[in-house]
């Protein structure tokens, strides 16, 4: 019955991803934290945290919340229910849109749409920004890898790596 | 262009996927797709994100699935997928568990200065995207207000998203003089 509910929260909670992961957060906290009490407040801090320092998706935390419910299988089925649905649509549509594309009104929405994307993933990075830069440290530790990065002879990984050690020596 | 065999499309995201730190950010497709190995075209490319975004779901998994399947059909979208959404998420399930007690004050350090690192790496990326992405005034005036509703504003999602499709649908509507010449630059 778990399995079930697992299920069918994550797939209406993935179909409500509209635009960016980033906008359902608190609505997964609601429903993981209060309304099923799969795990704690805190658990979930700590995994969103991970979630956003660990290669992929930020999405994938319900695979941990889905392990916390109901163990391997509940993080399989919470993945599944978050990542395929979806997934089958985009490529559906995918197949498709090549056909509609050459009409007026098609051309219109693609050309909508492809704006406001540009518009949300701006909108994102000021998110992310806001939320992992705010004070000198992390101003001095973005404006040494921004100068890093520009000189486009150092590869990201190395930047990033060297800015967690610059974090602990200053933390 | 060249398009890469399904072999070489399920290593080439997976690495995307591990590669993509700070939460998987479109930009990560861009530079690994476009730009280094030109597999696809900006415009190509800047057509799948614009499905992968308004398509409900993960946008960057459901970006992945919109360029495996323009790189090698159904089959390419359902290993791009796999291949970006499993390993991270066995890295992340392998940690969260492992650090289930609470992350330690030196771990939250070394996070703390990733944290920052990331978000520039993510700004650099992100810019050059919308440098080909950007053309034209509607697409200038509809960007701008998608960013301030979702940015500065803190607007719901769909409600910044519902404004501009209506506003961009009406700005960018089919004209009787459009009919032979489509308005490239928009």
């Amino acid at each position: 019955m778990d399995l079930v509910r697992l299920a069918w929260t994550f797939l209406w909670l993935s179909f409500l991803c509209i635009g960016g992961g980033l906008g359902i957060v608190p609505e997964i906290e609601r429903q993981a934290v209060t309304a099923h009490q799969w795990i704690s407040s805190r658990e979930f801090v700590d995994a969103y945290t991970i979630a956003q320092l660990t290669p992929g998706p930020n999405m994938k935390i319900a695979a941990f919340i889905g392990y916390a419910a109901r163990g391997p299988l509940g993080a399989l089925v919470a993945a599944v229910a978050m990542f395929v649905p979806p997934a089958i649509l985009t490529a559906l549509v995918s197949q498709h849109w090549g056909r509609f594309r050459g009409r007026p009104w098609a051309l219109a929405s693609e050309h909508t749409l492809a704006a406001i994307g540009m518009g949300l993933m701006a909108g994102g990075c000021y998110t992310l920004a806001r939320s992992a830069i705010h004070d000198v440290r992390s101003g001095a530790i973005a404006v040494g890898a921004a100068l890093a990065l520009m000189t486009g002879r150092v590869p990201p990984l190395p930047v990033v790596l060297a800015a967690g050690l610059a974090g602990w020596l200053l933390g | 262009m060249t398009r890469p065999s399904l072999v070489r499309l399920t290593a080439v995201f997976a690495w995307i996927g591990l590669a993509s730190l700070g939460g998987g950010r479109s930009a990560y497709f861009h530079d690994a797709l476009v730009v280094r190995r030109r597999w696809l075209r900006d415009e190509e490319f800047l057509q799948d994100l614009a499905v992968s975004q308004v398509m409900p779901g993960p946008n960057f998994s459901n970006l992945a699935v919109a360029l495996g399947h323009r790189l090698r059909g159904y089959p390419g979208g359902a290993c791009a997928l796999l291949a970006l959404v499993l390993p991270g998420c066995l890295l992340f399930l392998a940690l969260a568990l492992f650090l289930r007690e609470g992350l330690g004050p030196d771990a939250t350090h070394v996070l703390y200065g990733m944290g920052a690192a990331v978000v520039v790496l993510v700004l650099v990326m992100t810019w050059r995207i919308l440098v080909v992405g950007i053309r034209g005034r509607v697409s200038v005036i509809l960007a701008a207000g998608t960013f301030l509703a979702v940015g500065p504003l803190r607007l719901p999602t769909y409600v910044g998203i519902a404004a501009m499709i209506v506003l961009g649908l009406w700005l960018n509507r089919p004209r009787a003089s459009d009919a032979l010449t489509p308005r490239e630059s928009d």
